[in-house]
């Protein structure tokens, strides 16, 4: 009986090993462990078998990873490569800012997450037959950033024609970003290259260089091998100028023609090299040409990392609160270059998960505010992101139903007594109302004043103010200008003082991303301030207490030197 | 007594094993939309082979065409109408772009080695619809446009993950790397220009056809005997589970037509 025993789990063992046997890389063994770690962490998105259907991913876009297929996005390797066991687990570890992805860093000991690693694995057959570890990207040659990188990187950015997506300017806004889907059949939007903190597998330059060469497997972002392969840097640049001549002289014309044919010569090289044709000369020729490339790819990476900022701004409260200037001139109308001058403060933004309809799936990152104030009035200026300019509600048989894109600005009717009394509901107001300016994109100069005790109790004042307004939208992005008066005549508007804080918050609308009323991405309470005027008594007052501290420390001096004496 | 525990064991694992296998075929069944033989495929010398023809035909209410809304790049793209082609039915009923092809043949012609394994971009719109490509043959992908498109051709569980390249304005040709397995038809798109679309079948043997505008496909000099003759629509389905038998005499002809519904 006991012999049997053995006998049957050598049996079982020996079957399971042969079943899971995958390249040995860094990950361990496959283990129970792994299996465990996975149920209890992973499958609630992922599913019991890997299959991207656990039991929270309807919710979910980007939908959880469907591991039986062997399409993975963030990877080190080159395009249809499968992925790095080490690219696995910075995944799990870092998790995929943007995405419902977290990080389990602080959740999972480096062992259970290489566990986790070995059993995602033996979901896709693909890893199993893989016996050699994928090609991995190189990052020799890497150029350091610098103004004159970045400038040549621009150049590159349109020749290779990353704007088709990710816009003009990198806003994910680009004329084919709202038709694109994933492999999978589901919308999936061109990363705005101005929000580096959203990038699914990060944003140090290398990363972006990863993304770049080897494509994100499954979705629109393809792979790329140069779009102006065999010419240097210069030579793709005169090519680009030549291209776009409307006319172009004999001379130049003979040099664009033999610029294309040596592009031509080198991209026949290539297809020789991916049908292993090529010979040594050929092989040579090829990696002169791929150096090049990777020089191009290296002033990209340098260009879209000069979008962003280095980091997530900081939310505007505390230092970075937002402070409206005071000035003795008019007000600077949208376009005004003293805009430039300001810092704008950082109002983040998350969908709308409280009443139904909710908003799962967040487009907007956030709103940036910028703030002047005179005597009599105040303007801001909101700014914002959006891929698409929305200025109707439409049906389209490839996009589905979109709507208009709109903003909506929340104050308290009256601002609290102090900063700790209670504020209305931050959504739209309950028993105490909320104050409204909503800009819709249709009627850009056109603002509304709202009261509202309610996200769906929201009421047209019966008397409109004498509020001014100017909407922009370009490359991939909101500016909202609004003027008003400090102080109304209409009890519900809300009063302004300076110095005294005012709660404010925000509700933004992506048309495309089907938000329409409570579906809508939003903010709780943050507060503004009119920054007083600096008092005059600032030039008399520390001069003053400097020269009576003169005054004690002389007169001691001589106290104690007559002592002493 | 030791004997009935094994015997209990060896049964519970039996049974294990037929749930397993019996799964996998029917998740195979699910993911395949062609059904290639088992047996890897042999080319060998064939005398006097026979021929299989015939025309597909579409049964049902005919979808009225849809127009394609160009909406990027009119200059290149907009030059003249484009139609949906997931459903193109001509004259008489006759269904383009279905593939006809014979299961379970091991042994047969070789492929054409001159044939061209193209695949052209020309006004935003792949050409052709359909397309069947050796195993091993790499598929050339023509640029005829002034506009950037990117091909991404989809992955497969079984064999492989996706390929999405991206081919500028300044890159007339390109080769794909050669599929290593029988797959298909997988789609290609591309995400540039959303409308682009197009299906690749990659093939073991030169046994396959895709009807023309006509709904007509032959397949020639097959070598006697007994075949399952198969097909594959992008909007009408397949067979798998019914294919209709064949048999080929020594230079004898076959016809087989088809009639093929919208698939529920």
């Amino acid at each position: 009986m006991r012999k049997s025993i053995y006998v049957l789990s050598f049996i079982i063992f020996s079957i399971f090993s042969v079943n899971i046997m995958v390249y040995a890389q860094d990950a361990p063994e496959v283990s129970e462990k792994g299996k465990e770690v996975y149920e209890e962490s992973c499958a609630h998105c992922h599913g019991v078998e890997g299959r991207g259907d656990g039991s929270a991913a309807k919710n979910l876009l980007p939908q959880p990873r469907d591991f039986t297929g062997g399409i993975y996005k963030i990877r080190s390797t080159a395009g249809g490569e499968l992925p790095t066991d080490k690219d696995l687990f910075d995944i799990i570890s870092k998790g995929m800012p943007g995405s419902s992805m977290p990080e389990w860093e602080s959740a999972l000991s480096a062992d259970e997450r290489w566990e986790v690693v070995a059993y995602i694995k033996t979901f896709y057959e693909g890893f199993k037959e893989n016996e050699s570890p994928p090609i991995e990207i190189s990052l020799e040659g890497k150029i350091p950033y610098s103004e004159e990188s970045v400038e040549i990187g621009k150049f590159f950015y349109a020749q290779f024609a990353c704007f088709e997506c990710h816009g003009n300017v990198g806003r994910g806004d680009g004329t084919s970003a709202p038709t694109l889907q994933d492999e999978w059949g589901f919308k999936s939007w061109p990363a705005n290259l101005a929000q580096s903190w959203n990038f699914r597998g990060g944003s140090s330059t290398e990363d972006i260089y990863k993304r770049f060469i080897g494509g994100i497997a499954g979705s629109a972002m393809p792979m790329f091998e140069d779009a102006s392969f065999g010419l240097s840097v210069e030579e793709a640049q005169r090519y680009g100028q030549l291209e776009n001549k409307v006319e172009m002289t004999d001379a130049e014309d003979e040099e664009f023609n033999s610029l294309d044919e040596k592009m031509g010569n080198a991209y026949d090289i290539l297809d020789m090299m991916t049908e292993g044709l090529a010979d040594e000369e050929q092989k040579q020729l090829h990696a002169e040409a791929m150096k090049v490339f990777q020089e191009k790819s290296w002033h990209i990476a340098n260009y879209v990392k000069s979008l962003a900022p280095e980091k997530r701004p900081e939310p505007a409260i505390g230092k970075n609160a937002l402070r409206s200037q005071y000035t003795v001139d008019t007000l600077p109308t949208i376009d005004d270059a003293a805009w430039e001058t300001l810092e704008a403060s950082y109002f983040p933004l998350v969908g709308q998960i409280v009443v139904e309809p909710r908003q799962f799936n967040p487009t907007i990152d956030s709103v940036n505010v910028k703030s002047f104030y005179n005597d009599t009035e105040v303007a801001f200026l909101f700014i914002w992101d959006d891929r698409t300019n929305n200025t109707e509600e439409m049906e389209d048989e490839d996009l589905g139903k979109t709507f208009e894109d709109a903003i909506a600005i929340q104050f308290p009717v009256k601002i609290p007594e102090d900063p700790t009394a209670p504020k209305p509901y931050f959504l739209w107001g309950g028993k105490k109302a909320v104050y409204l300016w909503q800009w819709k994109a249709s009627a850009a100069d056109t603002v509304t004043e709202l009261t509202a005790k309610g996200i769906t109790k929201a009421e047209v004042q019966e008397v409109q103010g004498d509020l001014q307004a100017e909407g922009k939208y370009t490359d991939g992005q909101y500016r909202l200008w609004i003027k008003r008066a400090l102080k109304t005549d209409d009890k519900k508007d809300l009063q302004i003082e300076p110095g005294e804080f005012v709660p404010i918050a925000f509700s933004v609308w992506d048309g495309a991303n089907g938000d329409v009323d409570t579906k809508r991405v939003i903010s709780s309470w943050y507060s503004f301030v009119l920054e007083p005027v600096p008092s005059s008594k600032r030039f008399i007052y520390p001069p003053l207490v400097a020269l009576l501290s003169l005054g004690i420390l002389v007169g001691l001096r001589g106290f104690v030197q007559r002592r002493n004496t | 007594m030791k004997t009935k525990m094994l015997v209990c064991f060896a049964l519970l694992l039996a049974c294990g094993f037929g749930l397993i296998v019996f799964a996998d075929d029917h998740e195979e069944e699910e993911m395949n939309k062609l059904v290639f033989s088992k047996e890897a495929y042999k080319p060998v010398a064939v005398n006097n082979g026979g021929k299989i023809s015939g025309i597909v035909k579409f049964e049902g209410k005919v979808p009225e065409k849809k127009k394609i809304a160009i909406n990027k790049d009119p200059k290149v793209c907009d030059v003249v109408e484009k139609f949906d082609e997931s459903l193109v039915v001509g004259e008489d009923m006759a269904l383009k772009n279905t593939i006809v092809y014979l299961m379970d043949i091991t042994q047969g012609k070789e492929f054409d080695k001159d044939a061209k394994v193209e695949l052209d971009q020309k006004e935003c719109r792949f050409n052709p619809h359909v397309q069947i490509i050796p195993v091993g043959t790499a598929l050339t992908v023509l640029n005829n446009d002034k506009a950037t498109h990117n091909v991404h051709i989809f992955g497969t569980k079984k064999n492989r993950t996706s390929i999405n390249k991206q081919q500028t304005k300044n890159r007339k040709r390109m080769k794909l790397a050669s599929a290593k397995a029988a797959e298909g038809p997988v789609e290609v798109k591309c995400d540039i220009h959303g409308w682009m679309k197009a299906w690749v079948a990659y093939v073991p043997h030169p046994y396959f056809a895709v009807t023309n505008e006509k709904g007509e496909f032959t397949l020639e000099n097959v070598p006697p005997g007994e075949y399952k003759l198969g097909y594959w629509h992008e909007t009408c389905g397949n067979n798998n589970k019914e294919p209709v038998v064949v048999t080929i005499a020594a230079g004898g002809e076959v016809k087989q037509d088809f009639t093929l519904k919208i698939k529920k």
